[in-house]
């Protein structure tokens, strides 16, 4: 569906993008994730056509968009602030870009509130000026103006990155369903790997201007491809020598050469395990009780570890006292040092 | 071949827009003022020689020191009285429990609806040898004299309660600003009210108070139509008496006109630069997240709180007194304004519309009467030909500036380099005092040698007009561009990214997304503007011209005396209503700028709504009588 091949995108002598390879495939819900500053927005506003790459090329469904003005793409976007237009009414903000295609009154009126209707926004609410509508209902609002004109693709720059997290988790599900229900091929940008993991059929994690790794969210959380991925997505601890060591008497075979990483919830805590779990004992330095989970803190070898355990109602351990842990060799993930 | 075509237009758009700023920026701002500058160091000696020093040495022989002189110590005074008075009716109004606080400050903002000389003709209709309050002062205190109110008391006078206007718009928005918990924090730790002020909340309004002193400062510096009315020899009327002058009856009279405002510039010029740096360094501020509202202090020690009362009210009663007379007298007949006693069963509108005669006793005891002598501000030819004249020059200047500058924002917003040297030319204004500007047009435009205006003697009969226009223009644009480059400097990027996304083209995007929403700060300038400029003495006085009369300048005259047999006849009726009027115009305007203009979308929706639900009750309520009937 979209196909970025090659793009480099510089400002001056900075270079934004290196060599981005991505394809997007038909009503997918693709992800662009990483930390600020990364490249995920450019990438974005390359495919938009805010920015001209400096070479590569943008392709949709094959055909070469890269020179192609902005608005002749066919893509719908959501912005992070929603940029809907203070000064208009929500019925006029869903009209404006069906006004530019010069539709007349009755067929601009029916895409109007047919769209509304798809996004559960109601007729009185066509009326509001949008500062009257909730933080939910102005990003539908958002999405029924980018959608109204029948876009190939819809591309959500950091829609949700500025509502409370209880409204965020709201509209997270209620994004999916949208996306589900439209079948639109939707690209999005977070910065969020919550965000990430839940919503998207795939993920391609940046950095620094380069792509990491993209793949499903399993596999970008359990499969991570770079020590950059492992250390971005999700919490995990690292393996510190004297871990290594210990395991690799028990018959690891790990490289001390390489960097090891495990995610706390492969660690349990005095929980009978299978017959290659490696079982150590260790102190619990703090406890933190979330009610699904109860967080540890341990300290074995020398090195402090994070293991969450899921809540199944015993008492908690307490600080200072001494617990095993134990944990598959098979769940380590190790990178070699010279990725950091 | 679309996209080359698009570049094409925008490229040619921008050029044309660079080359009009240039225009304005070499042909109206530097040009003329550089004119002055040399004009004082080409003058020609009686031999006929050219000698640059003349100007200076006669100003340091001569009594031209004096001018600069009296500014100076106007300008000093008035940092005082207006700091006392400006910092009084804050702390009155907004710091401590005064009672009838709220009337209080309705009372002290008096001056926000009318200032300069409506202000002044005002005062002197009360304070002068002959006004109304004259009789009662001068017997209240014997050892006042009945011409108190002339030259430089009078001036000071009037001045320190005319330019209090920016404390209680700025001074009030800073003590509001105080986080209250600071001064729990500083009781809680035992200090007593008088050392919270001193201590905590005083410091925290420093910066804005040395803002204000600057700016009162440069009033003062600048003043003009208080010194000219009242009497007093400062620079400004000085200036304007010399450009009037001819080298037939004094030395140079232009070139020593030229070296005053060029002294006037200077020092404007080391206070702004004063004021900017030390704005630079920055403000107190806040570091609280959740800021108390300010709780009025209560002056526990009942003394002070009967001495702070009385001061208030006394305070309240100077500012008051003048509207109040001037709202009384403008309903008042001819003979009862003459008399200066308010005539309480006899009201009349005859100050604003319509004639009357004028019937008066001839030295041979024979009555005789003069049709229509007496007329109100609408029927008098002179005063309305100088509203008209102010409304067309200041509606006109006031939308041209409006339109450079949001032309200029536009630009300025997409443009770095090129924008901020834009930004700069505009603001290059601020630096010169306005009767610079007016000077140096006034003199470099009297000429037909111009090339760059058609070679037109832009001074000369309904020419000046275009002049002033210009003139007008050139000194709102400083204020114009800060204000309005604020509203674009707000408007999120992603707006106009969605605007183009949904195919909107560079100017639809700037007409329906980005006009739409600055305009209320635009139409806010424009308003504001306009207010300044409707009474504006000090530029129209400078260009001093028949064919550019304005309503400031008819008042002016109306402060003459009046004549027996019709001159200026009710000239006083016509002053005072003038000042009703002018107050009204701008409480309409002021109204509409911060009440009406700043309502959103979302409050203007409302108020539709509402009006429509009043409009259906009221139609069905009638529809239900018709029925019952």
């Amino acid at each position: 569906m979209i196909t970025l091949d090659n793009i480099v995108v510089k400002f001056d002598d900075f270079t934004a993008l290196h060599d981005i390879n991505i394809n997007v495939k038909e009503g997918e819900f693709f992800t662009f994730l990483g930390p600020s500053g990364c490249g995920k927005t450019t990438t974005l506003r390359t495919i938009t056509g805010f920015i001209n790459p400096a070479s590569g090329k943008v392709y949709m469904k094959d055909k070469d968009i890269t020179n192609i003005p902005i608005e002749k793409r066919n893509i719908g976007i959501v912005f992070q602030s929603y940029a809907l237009f203070p000064t208009m009414t929500v019925y006029d903000n869903i009209a404006f870009g069906l006004k530019i295609k010069k539709l007349s009154k009755d067929e601009i009126d029916n895409k109007v509130r047919d769209i509304a209707r798809k996004v559960d926004l109601s007729d009185e609410q066509l009326e509001k000026a949008v500062s009257q509508l909730s933080g939910g209902q102005q990003q539908r609002v958002a999405i029924a103006r980018a959608l109204v004109t029948n876009p190939s693709v819809i591309c959500l720059d950091e829609p949700l990155s500025n509502l409370d997290a209880k409204l965020r988790v709201q509209l997270r599900n209620e994004l999916k369903k949208m996306q589900k229900d439209f079948g639109i091929t939707s690209i999005y940008v977070t910065h969020d790997q919550e965000e990430a993991l839940t919503l998207s059929d795939r993920i391609a994690v940046f950095n620094n201007g380069y792509v990491e790794q993209i793949g499903t969210p399993n596999e970008i959380y359990n499969h991570s491809a770079t020590e950059f991925v492992c250390n971005f997505i999700g919490d995990i601890n690292k393996l510190e020598d004297g871990i290594v060591e210990a395991l690799n008497e028990h018959g690891a075979g790990l490289d001390p050469d390489m960097h090891h990483y495990i995610r706390l919830e492969r660690l349990h805590v005095n929980k009978a395990q299978d017959e290659d779990h490696f079982v150590f004992d260790a102190r619990v330095v703090s406890s933190e009780y979330y009610g699904l989970y109860i967080k540890y803190t341990v300290g074995a070898f020398g090195q402090t570890l994070r293991v969450i355990e899921k809540n199944d109602g015993r008492v908690p351990f307490e600080t200072g006292e001494t617990v095993k842990i134990s944990f598959s060799p098979a769940n380590i993930m190790s990178y070699s040092s010279k990725e950091a | 071949m679309l996209k080359e075509k698009r570049f094409d237009s925008i490229f040619v758009f921008r050029a044309l827009m660079l080359v009009f700023f240039a225009y304005l920026f070499l042909g109206f701002m530097v040009l003329p003022c550089w004119n002055t500058l040399t004009s004082i160091f080409t003058v020609k000696n009686a031999a006929g020689e050219t000698d640059p020093l003349a100007v200076i040495r006669f100003f340091l022989a001569g009594n031209m020191k004096t001018y600069v002189w009296n500014s100076l110590r106007l300008a000093v005074v008035l940092v005082v009285t207006v700091n006392l008075v400006g910092i009084s009716i804050v702390l009155l109004t907004e710091y401590f429990d005064i009672k009838g606080a709220k009337i209080l400050r309705l009372g002290y903002m008096t001056t926000m609806i009318y200032s300069g000389v409506a202000l002044v003709t005002g005062y002197m209709f009360l304070y002068a040898n002959d006004g109304i309050l004259t009789p009662l002062l001068v017997n209240a205190f014997p050892s006042l004299s009945k011409n108190w109110f002339t030259g430089y008391n009078a001036v000071v006078f009037t001045m320190t309660f005319a330019c209090t206007s920016n404390h209680m718009l700025f001074l009030r928005n800073a003590i509001r600003g105080i986080d209250y918990n600071t001064v729990e924090a500083a009781r809680n730790m035992g200090a007593n009210p008088f050392k919270v002020l001193m201590k905590v909340v005083m410091p925290t309004l420093i910066p804005t108070l040395f803002s204000l002193t600057i700016m009162t400062f440069i009033t003062g510096l600048c003043a003009m139509s208080s010194p000219v009315l009242l009497g007093y020899d400062s620079i400004n009327p000085e200036i304007v008496r010399l450009a009037g002058s001819s080298s037939a009856d004094e030395s140079f009279p232009q070139a020593r006109a030229a070296l005053l405002s060029i002294i006037l510039a200077i020092f404007t010029i080391v206070l702004l630069t004063v004021l900017t740096a030390y704005e630079r360094k920055g403000h107190y501020l806040s570091v609280s997240k959740t800021k108390a509202k300010l709780q009025k202090q209560k002056i526990e020690n009942p003394v002070a709180n009967v001495i702070a009362h009385i001061y208030a009210y006394v305070l309240f009663i100077i500012y008051m007194v003048p509207v109040v007379m001037i709202i009384i007298f403008s309903f008042q007949t001819h003979s009862a304004i003459s008399l200066k006693k308010i005539d309480f069963s006899n009201w009349t509108f005859i100050n604003y519309f319509g004639t009357q005669d004028n019937q008066y006793l001839t030295a041979r005891g024979v009555y005789k009467t003069i049709p229509g002598a007496i007329s109100g501000v609408f029927s008098n030819d002179a005063t309305l030909s100088g509203i008209k004249m102010s409304f067309f020059l200041s509606a006109t200047a006031a939308l041209l500036a409006c339109v450079i500058v949001v032309i200029a924002c536009e630009y300025i917003s997409k443009h770095k380099k090129s924008g901020t040297a834009l930004e700069y030319s505009l603001l290059f204004p601020w630096l010169l005092p306005t009767i610079l500007i007016c000077y140096s047009y006034r003199v470099y435009f009297n000429s037909s040698s111009v090339w760059y205006v058609g070679n037109q003697n832009l001074y000369f009969a309904d020419n000046v007009k275009l002049l002033i226009i210009m003139a007008y223009v050139v000194t709102k644009l400083p204020f114009s561009l800060r204000m309005i480059k604020a509203a674009f400097y707000s408007i999120d990027n992603e707006l106009e990214d969605a605007a183009k996304n949904l195919g909107s083209s560079p100017v639809r995007t700037f007409l329906k997304v980005k006009l739409p929403i600055i305009l209320p700060s635009v139409l806010a300038v424009f308003a504001l503007n306009f207010n300044a400029l409707f009474t504006e003495y000090d530029m129209s006085a400078t260009f001093a011209s028949s064919y550019g009369r304005t309503y400031a300048m008819v008042i002016q005259a109306m402060t003459h005396d009046e004549g027996l047999y019709g001159f200026n006849m009710n000239a006083s009726g016509r002053r005072c209503a003038s000042t009703v009027f002018i107050m009204i115009v701008s409480g309409i305007i002021l109204w509409l700028v911060y009440g009406v203009g700043a309502r959103d979308l979302s409050e203007r929706l409302e108020a539709k709504k509402k009006r429509k639900e009043f409009f259906v009750k009221v139609f069905s309520k009638k529809n239900g009588e018709l029925k019952a009937e």
